[in-house]
């Protein structure tokens, strides 16, 4: 059952777009692609918050980081996009884990702030650091290409295709990223990281190195994020600290997961597929009305968490679908047979 | 030297505001060891209650304090009651999530009613007296922040004694304590803990009225201090009121300090680099006891 439901979601997911393009509305192509990159923000998050058990409220200071560096590469060297995300994604993790190892000597809430806390001084060092570019940070001049194949391989989509191309390099990232994390759930990492989360004491005792894996798992979610920074800058066409840096990179991924299911594999995939439309789709019916604008999206989003917290906080997908769903399939099954 | 000095009497005024602002999220994360990540957006109810009132009815900040207080209080005890209460048993992490749900709430229910715009609170009392400093050995005192760093001082006493010295205070410490033991000698913990949101939220909006006179108001203002009062009360020891004063000095201190020397974007970098440094060589705080 959940394999034909992955089947059909993987083909959605592949073919929505062509009517789209076909018809030339790209916009809700725009918003798959927020939707696959908020998705792969929260399957990052998953790793440290929801199988680790870390509260992390600071892993947009990698996204920063993968977003720099893949800009720099680009912008001085001419590394192009594909080349330098996986160097970008790489920094990023040990950039992660040379910060995070102090930080493990921390626990519950004392670690979350001191996550905070990095991104706090992280700030003004991308507000002022020149060689980044300080405030205005860095543009990602394009460079013209001579067909589709090409602005592909370097990641460079402009005009009509643009929408398009940028959807189908994040579908990419994304599977990539859950392919991943669908191994590491099942490895001995994740294994390890389960056990701290649930008990760190008794985790230590059979020999885990509790700081160490904690490293790691922070790491593997840095690693994402700054491969998803490289994606965003790419898209964006440049990298400034305000953007690279904002918060919202961290709270939506975290409310995807929530409402999706916190510590599940598809737990923020299904919360990302439900919450970041809600945005897109409150700004073009509210239009130029007099709520344009005005946060109602994230009120609803604001709403949703706090009802996902306070009734059901392990998320949508720890319902007991397959019992409702399971029974109705099995009446059907009895049905067909009278 | 004296721009030195000069700095570190600024950075003390304007911590005895950043004490006020963090002695809320004391009695509800340093005491009774619940998290409200939307402790800021109290403050900017609070700080939006005192320019409505000054906007429509005239009312200085200093004297709308009361009405702002007790219907803080009445909405504070309300989210424990409503919404806390749920989440206080479960997984710390949903104590998380849950607050930063209301943060998202609030703060864009604000953005709806009364959108982004800063908007400023003017001729009040305090501000009337702006023009007036005070000059002590060459170093000068705004008047009306010396005004209100006493009154933030004022209440921090009144706080300082009803916890420390009232049977009340020692109900809700041996809430935090131990709420099965607290039961059993006839304190109610829920009661305790509706009261100490109460005051958390009363507490904090206290300060965001007295904050309007200095700073402008608008939905977002809130945050920053959040993060800024989890690092002071983390700094001056959980629970501990006197470490969470101290604390708060010490942030104003470095804050303008920092700014004498490197550019302004700097001055909350090195608070929490300080947090950093001070929580990993003794995590018990400052001034904790344990």
């Amino acid at each position: 059952m959940a394999r034909i439901a992955l089947v059909i979601g993987a083909l959605l997911a592949i073919v929505y777009p062509i009517p789209l393009q076909i018809r030339g509305t790209t916009y809700y192509e725009t918003v798959g692609f927020l939707v696959l990159l908020n998705a792969m923000l929260g399957l990052g998050w998953n790793v440290i918050g929801g199988w680790a058990g870390q509260f992390d409220f600071g892993p947009q200071v990698f996204f920063a980081v993968g977003a720099y560096t893949a800009a720099l590469l680009y912008v001085k060297l001419g590394v192009d996009a594909w080349l330098g995300l996986p160097v970008a994604a790489v920094f990023a993790a040990l950039v992660c884990a040379v910060l995070t190892y102090p930080l493990t000597r921390l626990r519950g809430h004392y670690f979350a702030i001191s996550t905070v806390a990095i991104w706090m001084i992280a700030q003004p060092i991308g507000a002022t650091w020149e060689f980044i570019g300080a405030a205005q940070g860095l543009f990602i001049p394009v460079k013209p290409r001579s067909n589709v194949l090409a602005s592909a391989l370097a990641l460079q989509f402009t005009g009509p295709t643009k929408a398009l191309g940028y959807y189908y390099a994040a579908l990419v990232l994304f599977a990539v990223t859950l392919g991943l994390m669908a191994w590491v759930e099942r490895s001995k990492l994740g294994f390890y990281f389960r056990a701290i989360r649930d008990d760190q004491e008794a985790a230590e005792g059979i020999g885990i190195d509790s700081r160490l894996y904690k490293v790691i798992a922070r790491s593997l979610t840095a690693a994402v994020f700054g491969a998803a920074g490289v994606l965003y800058a790419f898209w964006a066409l440049s990298v400034f600290p305000e953007q690279a840096l904002e918060l919202n990179w961290s709270t939506l991924p975290i409310m995807a997961t929530v409402v999706g299911g916190i510590g599940r594999l598809w737990g923020p995939v299904l919360g990302a597929v439900i919450l970041i439309p809600i945005s897109q789709v409150m700004s073009t019916t509210l239009g130029a009305g007099p709520l344009a604008g005005r946060g109602i999206d994230l009120i609803v989003y604001g709403l949703v968490i706090i009802v996902i917290a306070a009734f059901r906080p392990t998320g949508l997908l720890s319902l007991p679908w397959s019992r409702w769903f399971g029974r109705q399939r099995a009446s059907v099954a009895s049905a067909d047979c009278s | 030297m004296t721009e030195l000095a000069q700095a570190v009497v600024n950075g003390l005024q304007m911590g005895f505001l950043y004490a006020l602002v963090a002695v809320g999220l004391t009695i509800i994360w340093g005491l009774m060891e619940m998290i409200n990540f939307a402790h800021g957006e109290f403050l900017m109810l609070g700080m939006f209650g005192a320019w409505w009132l000054s906007a429509t009815l005239h009312l200085d900040p200093l004297l709308a304090i009361v009405p702002i207080a007790l219907v803080m209080y009445v909405f504070g005890v309300l989210v424990y009651r409503q919404l806390m209460r749920r989440v206080q048993g479960g997984d710390p992490f949903t104590q998380i999530f849950a607050t930063i749900g209301l943060l998202f709430l609030l703060q864009n229910a604000v953005v709806a009613g009364f959108t982004s715009d800063y908007r400023f609170v003017n001729d009040t009392l305090l501000q009337r007296l702006s023009g007036a400093k005070l000059t002590v050995l060459g170093i000068m005192f705004a008047v009306p922040l010396l005004l209100a760093a006493g009154l933030a001082l004022l209440l921090f006493l009144i706080l300082y004694l009803v916890i420390e010295r009232t049977e009340f205070g020692l109900a809700l410490q041996a809430t935090s304590e131990d709420r099965d033991a607290a039961r059993l000698v006839g304190i109610r913990p829920q009661r305790m803990f509706a009261v100490a949101w109460g005051l958390g939220a009363a507490l904090v909006a206290i300060a965001g009225a007295i904050l309007v006179n200095f700073f402008s108001v608008f939905p977002q203002v809130g945050f920053p201090f959040t993060v800024l009062a989890y690092a002071i009360v983390a700094l001056g020891g959980f629970g501990s009121i006197l470490g969470t004063l101290l604390a708060a000095l010490l942030v104003g201190v470095i804050q303008s300090v920092t700014v004498v020397y490197l550019p302004p974007a700097f001055k909350d970098a090195f608070v929490f680099a300080s947090y950093l440094v001070i929580g990993l060589l003794r995590p018990q705080g400052l001034f904790g006891r344990f």
